[in-house]
C-alpha cells in the first residue's frame, strides 16, 4: 500500500511538471499548446541518441533539456507571433490549430526518422530499500529529479523577481507593463520554460519505462487533465492535481487494471469540470 | 520634465484627443480638469504607451518616449496609476510593492518612505492585494509607483470611488509628495480637489485643451467656477 502511495505521489510530480508549463503558456498568452507532448518527447529522443553516441547521462540531459527550450523559443518566435495579434476566442482557436499542426509535423518527423519501438535511458544499480520498499535506481533518481525541479520551481515563482513577474502578468497584464514588464519576453520564457519541463518528464519517464516516439499525444491528453483539474492559470493547482492524478493512476491500475487507468484520470477532470468548473485551484470566473 | 506636443490618440481608427499640448515642469504639480469622457484617460493612455499616438510627441526629462512601448516607458522613470488600479489581486501587498521596482529589487529606503506614507500597507503587508478595500488598493497603487522612484508621478483619478474623507486623505498624501519634490501630473474630475493641490492646469473638453493656467487664474475663471466648481 505504502509502495503504490509513493509511487503514485512520484508520478504525480511528473504530471505536475507536465501540467505547469500547459497551464502557464495557457494563462500568460491564452495559448493551449496542443504540441506540448510531442515537444516532450523530442527532448527524450535527444538524451537517448546523445547516449547512444556515447555522451554522460549528465551532458545527455542538459542537451535535451537545451534543445527543446531552444524549440520553444523558435515556435514562440515564429508561428505564436500570429497566435499573440490576435485576442479573445480567436486567439485559443488558432493556437489550437497551429500547435496541432506542430504536434503533427513532429510525430511525423519522429516516426520517420526513429521507427523502432522504445526509447529508454538505462540507468545502473541494484535495488535500493526507503521505507520498506525496493526501488530501483532510475526509479530513484526520476523521483528525486522531479521534487528537485518542483521545489526550485516553487522557490522560483514565490522569491525570485522574474517568477513574480511571470505571476503578475497573468494576474494584470497591463498592470505588469506599468511596473515595466515585458509581457512579451515573459511569454517566450516561459514558453522555452514549459518545453523543458515537458522535456524532463519525458526524460525521467524514460529512465523507469520506455517511451515510444508515438507518446506525444498521450503527455498532451495528461497535461490537458491536470490543468483541467487543477485550474488554468495556477502552479500550485497544477501540483496539487498532478499528485491527486498521480494516486488516481497508480491505485486504479493496482487495484483494478492498467486498463482502466485513462478512464479514471478523464473521470476525475469530469467530476473536477462539474463541481469546480475552474480547478481546484483555478479563479472563478 | 514632461512635455506633450500636438498628441492625438484613440481607439480603432477615430481620434478621441486632438493635438494636446501641456507640460509638466521638474517638481512641478499639474492637473488635467474635465468632465466624464472628456479624454482624460485616452490622453494618459497615450502618453504613458499604453495606447499607440497618431500624431505627437511625448518628451520625459529632454529624451523622446513617443515611440517607445508602455514597459519601456515605466522603466524610463513615468509612472502611471490608473484609476483602475491594475493591481496584482492575489499577490501580497509586499509582493506588490516589490514588483513596482522592476527589474531591480526594491530599496529599502524607498520601501521606508512608502510605508512611512501609508502606514496601512505596512500593517496589511501580507494580505492579498485583491481583499482590500478601494481606499487600501488606490495607497497601494500609489506606493508601487512610487517604488520605481520615478520622475514623473501620473495619476488618473485617484479619487475614483473614495469616500469624501478617504478623497481628501489621498490628496493630504499627495501633498506630501509634492512637497518632498515629486513632480505630478493629476488627471480629476473632483475640481476644487485638484486645484487645492496644483500649481497649474489644463482644462479638457471634447478631447481638446479648451483653457489653461495657474491654479489660481482657474479657480477665478467664469467658466471654470460655473462648470467645475458649482459657483454661478
Amino acid at each position: 500500500m505504502t509502495a503504490v502511495f509513493l509511487d503514485g505521489i512520484v508520478l504525480g510530480l511528473q504530471f505536475g511538471l507536465l501540467g505547469v508549463g500547459l497551464t502557464l503558456v495557457y494563462g500568460l498568452g491564452g495559448i493551449l499548446n496542443l504540441a506540448h507532448g510531442s515537444m516532450a518527447v523530442v527532448g527524450a529522443i535527444v538524451v537517448a541518441n546523445s547516449m547512444a553516441a556515447g555522451a554522460s547521462v549528465l551532458l545527455a540531459v542538459a542537451a535535451g533539456l537545451l534543445a527543446v527550450g531552444a524549440l520553444g523559443l523558435l515556435l514562440d518566435g515564429t508561428l505564436m507571433r500570429a497566435v499573440y495579434r490576435l485576442h479573445g476566442e480567436s486567439r485559443v482557436l488558432l493556437s489550437l490549430l497551429l500547435t496541432l499542426g506542430v504536434a503533427f509535423v513532429i510525430d511525423g518527423l519522429l516516426v520517420w526518422r526513429y521507427p523502432i519501438g522504445g526509447l529508454g535511458i538505462h540507468i545502473g544499480g541494484d535495488p535500493i530499500e526507503i521505507l520498506g520498499v525496493r526501488m530501483r535506481t532510475g526509479s530513484l533518481l526520476a523521483s528525486a529529479i522531479s521534487i528537485g525541479a518542483g521545489a526550485i520551481l516553487v522557490a522560483f515563482f514565490r522569491l525570485s523577481t522574474a517568477g513574480r513577474a511571470v505571476r503578475s502578468v497573468i494576474q494584470d497584464e497591463i498592470g505588469a507593463r506599468l511596473c515595466g514588464i515585458n509581457p512579451a519576453a515573459v511569454r517566450s520564457l516561459i514558453f522555452g520554460l514549459s518545453g523543458m519541463l515537458a522535456a524532463l518528464v519525458a526524460i525521467t519517464r524514460s529512465m523507469t519505462a520506455p517511451i515510444t516516439t508515438t507518446a506525444g499525444i498521450d503527455f498532451t491528453i495528461l497535461a490537458l487533465i491536470v490543468t483541467v483539474v487543477g485550474g488554468l492559470g495556477s502552479v500550485a493547482g497544477a501540483f496539487l492535481a498532478g499528485i491527486i492524478l498521480g494516486i488516481v493512476n497508480t491505485v486504479s491500475s493496482f487495484y483494478i487494471g492498467t486498463y482502466i487507468t485513462t478512464i479514471m484520470l478523464l473521470a476525475a477532470a469530469g467530476l473536477t469540470i462539474l463541481l469546480r468548473p475552474s480547478g481546484l485551484l483555478g479563479r472563478r470566473a | 520634465m514632461l512635455e506633450v506636443e500636438d498628441l492625438s490618440a484613440g481607439y480603432l481608427g477615430d481620434d478621441v484627443v486632438h493635438d494636446i499640448t501641456f507640460s509638466v515642469a521638474d517638481k512641478a504639480a499639474v492637473t488635467i480638469i474635465g468632465s466624464n469622457g472628456a479624454g482624460k484617460t485616452t490622453l494618459f493612455r497615450a502618453v504613458c504607451g499604453l495606447l499607440p499616438k497618431t500624431a505627437g510627441r511625448v518628451m520625459l526629462d529632454g529624451v523622446d518616449i513617443s515611440g517607445l512601448s508602455a514597459h519601456r516607458i515605466a522603466r524610463a522613470g513615468l509612472a502611471y496609476v490608473p484609476s483602475g488600479r491594475h493591481l496584482f489581486p492575489q499577490m501580497t501587498v509586499s509582493e506588490n510593492l516589490a514588483l513596482g521596482a522592476f527589474p531591480k529589487r526594491p530599496d529599502p529606503e524607498t520601501m521606508a518612505v512608502v510605508l512611512e506614507l501609508f502606514p496601512r500597507l505596512a500593517e496589511r503587508k501580507s494580505q492579498p492585494a485583491g481583499t482590500m478595500s478601494g481606499g487600501e488598493q488606490q495607497m497601494l497603487a500609489v506606493g508601487r509607483a512610487l517604488i520605481s522612484k520615478p520622475k514623473v508621478l501620473v495619476l488618473d483619478e485617484p479619487t475614483t470611488g473614495l469616500a469624501p474623507k478617504l478623497a481628501a486623505d489621498a490628496y493630504a498624501a499627495l501633498a506630501i509628495l509634492q512637497a518632498q519634490g515629486l513632480t505630478l501630473l493629476i488627471a480629476e474630475q473632483q475640481v476644487p480637489l485638484a486645484l487645492s493641490l496644483a500649481d497649474y492646469g489644463y482644462v479638457l473638453e471634447n478631447g481638446r485643451v479648451q483653457l489653461e493656467g495657474s491654479a489660481e487664474e482657474l479657480e477665478n475663471d467664469p467658466e471654470v467656477r460655473r462648470a467645475y466648481l458649482g459657483i454661478a
